[in-house]
């Protein structure tokens, strides 16, 4: 027999040998023409016929093809950045997005700024998404990430127009462009994977120092909270700065999970940050504050009886109490095992789903239970019996708060009502109703326990005076919470053989030919650099520049040593141009005034020791410090220089490090699109598909690239 | 090779900035609730905007390009203006030169210099945007310089003795009809004619003094 599927599918299809077949079937007539031109006989003695998608190539045909240029990717870029330059550094303004129901949003965070634009460019789409995503992870920098994404292109722009022609022939001078402009991209990538962190630890580490987070020692203590103040005052301005600060101390410090280490507390607040926070509009700044326990973001169902108790039991529901009825879809079989009465009706099992809720309730109350959570909102019945018994019913509470209260209490939500055992049932201090703002919702405490987490929980309450404001506060605390983890992270060690082999010892004596002897030191040195030498979590800089100064110094130095062993022209440094992109940052802070950006320059070169031998003496006394375990500011040698820089705030080397790696994956990935594919669906007639594409050079001239799919 | 390396660094510095404005005209259209689109305009390819109305929006061409059409006199006026007293400045500097030679002065109270207006220039520049030119103004204006010119040409140039005669003429001519007047005075019963006499009278005399004042 013969299986056929319709004649647009490209399945094989077996065909007896008779030709009689074509008519058993009704095809199309294009299709049976197709049959009957296709037929062939094989070996076995069945025919097999290959349906194709006849009408496939036609509509690749159809679709558009569209190049890309590297001077509209830096046009756009340059868009992004002058937008985001507005609200950048400490001088930076805020955006206000009005809509025309009359919402507001007021924000200076480059990740909400941009992605508010109305952007269709499917490249400028692509910048926002990377964006969104550092910005998640990291918490902070999304303004410095498009700032130095902007100038990495227009350095890569520049040097691609200058660069004579490669190996490789090609089209136009544009796909020339756009060929050396991907490479360096990918270089420029090669190089951060393998020599940035040697690079940072060389050079940036030994101006910084380290906060831990489980000392509450007065300097260490001040170190963090400056270093909270900093990013509140970027973020939020320097009205509320110090009181968000003080508040975020307070919360870090009720949430102190003291079994573990120190980050486990702040992922687990990143986690449930959501769950914790309430947002209350209408009201001043300052009336902003922690409260004990838990809060729920819904109202009590049934009226609650004021019960003076002292502890109340609650259950977690995450199904139905009582069963529905009818729901679209549902099948009602009648009827008591095989026998079909004559009594089994609707009326039956309705009566009997009533007597079910009656028993889970009785059995409830047997327990002494007298609060019920529930995901699901519940039928009028059991509200009804619930306040009949005097129980207190919340129901549509929301994933993340069911699961912080399951974390909190220790019990898991049952979606069985039938079998409640004790240990699905919470003890609470209290759950009362609770009014903030305009809103009732219920607020519950906790008893101490030892099985969950050992912690006294507390909700955070962000007061401002219009709702575009909470937004505001709510996502710079919970982007700080972000950036602290970040910060915190421990690092992988990194192998710094690869910097030995850019310093190998012959060339240094041809470079500087009087330190004959320290060749020696700095090769030992190195090698004990290779074990200890890490970015240690908690390493924080002085802000306003510092990293980036310091960081091009390092660069300009490894380029300079490249260059001597290199030694060709024809290729261009990638160091060199990371180091001159960086330097646009700090140019960005102090654009205002130019004679700060050089004072702040001098002032942090003359923390570099000029010569090499020094360089060398000091990376050993990086290392005696690194063993005793924490830096204290004053042992540090350069302690004094960092508490008058102090005064500038504080950021993290971690975090910078993320970011420069994010912007040059982000860089490599828009250089390597060359094509845009427009397709039309059924919402937009025009909108856009993008292909990553490599384009394969040809011998010869009339074929087009290959585009991969 | 200095001088080409000079050209090409002011030629790379101007695109770099004609492209910073570009960026930055993007980024305020961009945070108005412009829509960046994925096509880029055909004559200048940068990328293109689109407003509310769905209309779209080239950057450079529509606001860029124009700052160089102020310096084309053919569309703007001052500019006009402007390069027509510097050709006059040039001609007079001429000029001077030329009666420094040593030439007679009347010839330069000859014809005096007419600045042209802006109207007239407006009225040239209004031509070049394509707007329908205002020929009677321009015409209107002309024939009232030329008169104004004329009585000027008539009181310096002719001789004084036709003047004389002419003026005599005048003066007898009021000076009988004055007569007529005061014989007719003397012999009119009604108020009415007596009154418009006495006008014809006091016109005369003022016709008189003010022949005498041109005869001084």
């Amino acid at each position: 027999m013969a299986t056929c599927q319709g004649p647009c599918d490209p399945e094989w299809v077996r065909m007896d040998g008779s030709s009689s077949f074509i008519a058993e079937y009704s095809f199309t007539e294009k299709a049976s023409a197709v049959l009957k031109q296709g037929a062939r006989k094989s070996v076995e003695g069945s025919v097999y016929v290959f349906f194709s998608k006849y009408n496939t190539f036609q509509g690749l045909k159809m679709l558009e093809l569209e190049h890309l240029h590297l001077k509209h990717v830096v046009q756009l870029v340059s868009a992004l950045e002058s937008i985001v330059l507005r609200s950048f550094g400490p001088e930076g303004g805020q955006v206000l997005f009005t809509r025309d129901t009359g919402q507001v949003m007021l924000s200076r965070s480059g990740k909400r700024i941009l992605s508010a634009l109305h952007l269709e460019h499917p490249l400028a789409r692509m910048v926002v998404e990377c964006v969104w995503k550092h910005s998640t992870i990291t918490g902070d920098g999304s303004k410095t990430f498009v700032l130095l994404l902007a100038s990495l292109l227009r350095m890569i722009h520049a040097s691609a127009t200058k660069e004579p022609h490669m190996s490789q022939p090609y089209n136009s001078t544009e796909t020339t462009e756009a060929a050396c402009a991907r490479h360096l991209a990918d270089r420029l990538l090669d190089f951060a994977l393998t020599e940035l962190d040697a690079l940072i630890a060389l050079n940036v580490l030994p101006h910084g120092f380290c906060v831990s987070l489980e000392d509450s020692t007065g300097k260490t203590e001040q170190s963090f909270q400056t270093f909270l103040l900093t990013f509140f005052n970027t973020r939020l301005g320097n009205v509320y700065c110090d009181f968000f600060r003080d508040l975020m101390c307070e919360l870090l410090s009720h949430w102190k999970i003291k079994n573990d280490q120190p980050s486990f507390s702040i992922r687990f607040l990143n986690n449930n940050f959501p769950a914790l926070r309430t947002q209350v509009s209408g009201f001043p700044v300052g009336s902003s504050r922690l409260i004990e326990g838990q809060v729920i973001h819904r109202d009590f169902a049934t009226p609650c009886p004021q019960v003076n108790e002292q502890s109340v039991k609650a259950v977690v529901f995450s199904g139905y109490l009582q069963p529905k009825l009818l729901t679209a879809g549902d099948v009602l079989e009648l009827g008591c095992g095989n026998r079909a009465t004559e009594d089994s009706s609707i009326v039956h099992f309705s009566s009997w789903t009533g007597r079910s809720l009656e028993n889970i309730i009785a059995t409830l109350q047997s327990f002494g239970v007298s609060v019920l959570l529930c995901a699901l909102k519940q039928s009028s019945a059991a509200l009804a019996l619930a306040t009949q018994t005097g129980m207190c019913l919340v129901e549509c509470v929301s994933e993340e708060e069911i699961s912080l209260f399951a974390q909190l209490s220790g019990v898991t939500p049952i979606s069985d009502c039938w079998r409640i055992c004790p240990e699905d049932i919470a003890t609470l201090t209290f759950c009362k109703p609770i009014l903030l703002g305009a809103h009732r919702y219920v607020h519950v405490d906790f008893h101490d326990s030892e099985e969950r987490l050992n912690v006294k929980p507390c909700s955070l309450v962000i007061c401002a005076p219009g709702e575009g404001q909470t937004d505001q506060y709510a996502c710079a605390f919970q982007d700080a919470i972000r950036m602290l983890l970040t910060a915190w992270e421990p690092m992988h060690k990194s192998n710094i053989t690869a910097l030995m082999r850019t310093f190998p010892s012959n060339k240094f004596t041809s470079v500087h030919k009087d330190n004959m002897g320290d060749e020696t030191a700095y090769a030992s040195c190195s090698m004990n650099l290779h074990e200890t030498c890490v970015i240690e979590p908690g390493c924080v800089l002085p802000a306003g520049g510092t990293f980036e100064f310091l960081l091009h110094h390092g660069l300009h130095q490894y380029g300079h040593s490249c260059s001597v062993s290199v030694n060709t022209s024809a290729v261009v440094p990638v160091s060199e141009l990371l180091a001159n992109a960086l330097l646009s940052l700090p140019r960005h802070i102090y654009s205002h005034n130019p004679k700060s950006f050089l004072q702040a320059q001098t002032r942090v070169m003359a923390l570099i020791p000029k010569h090499s031998h020094t360089l060398s003496s000091n990376v050993i006394q990086t290392e005696g410090l690194l063993e005793d375990g924490k830096l204290s500011l004053h042992s540090c040698k350069k302690g004094s220089m960092a508490l008058t820089l102090l005064d500038l705030g504080l950021e993290s080397v971690s975090c910078k490090y993320h970011l420069v790696l994010a912007v040059l994956q982000c860089l490599t990935s828009l250089l390597r699109v060359n094509k845009v594919l427009r397709t039309h669906t059924v919402l937009h007639t025009k909108s856009h598909k993008l292909l990553n594409a490599r384009s394969e050079s040809t011998e010869d001239e009339d074929e087009d690239e290959v585009v991969s799919l | 090779m200095d001088l080409n390396g000079d050209a090409e660094m002011k030629v790379i510095q101007a695109q770099r900035e004609r492209q910073d404005k570009i960026s930055k005209l993007m980024g305020d259209y961009l945070l108005k609730g412009y829509r960046m689109l994925g096509d880029s305009c055909e004559v200048c390819d940068t990328i293109l905007l689109q407003d509310r109305q769905q209309t779209n929006y080239c950057v450079s061409c529509q606001e860029l390009d124009s700052d160089i059409d102020k310096d084309n006199p053919a569309l703007n006026p001052q500019a006009a203006l402007s390069q027509v007293r510097e050709r006059q400045l040039a001609a007079q500097s001429q000029a001077v030169t030329q009666v420094c030679a040593g030439q007679s002065s009347s010839s330069q109270a000859s014809v005096p210099v007419t600045q042209p207006r802006p109207e007239h220039c407006e009225g040239a520049a209004s031509g070049g945007r394509s707007f329908l030119p205002p020929p009677v103004v321009i015409s209107a204006l002309s024939p009232a310089s030329t008169t104004s010119l004329v009585p000027i040409r008539s009181l310096v140039c002719p001789p004084s003795s036709t003047l004389q005669r002419d003026l005599e003429e005048a003066k007898e001519v009021v000076l009988t009809k004055l007569r007529g007047a005061t014989v007719q005075l003397q012999s009119s019963a009604s108020l009415e004619t007596s009154i418009q006499l006495c006008s014809l009278i006091s016109s005369c005399a003022n016709s008189l003094r003010s022949l005498r004042e041109l005869s001084q």
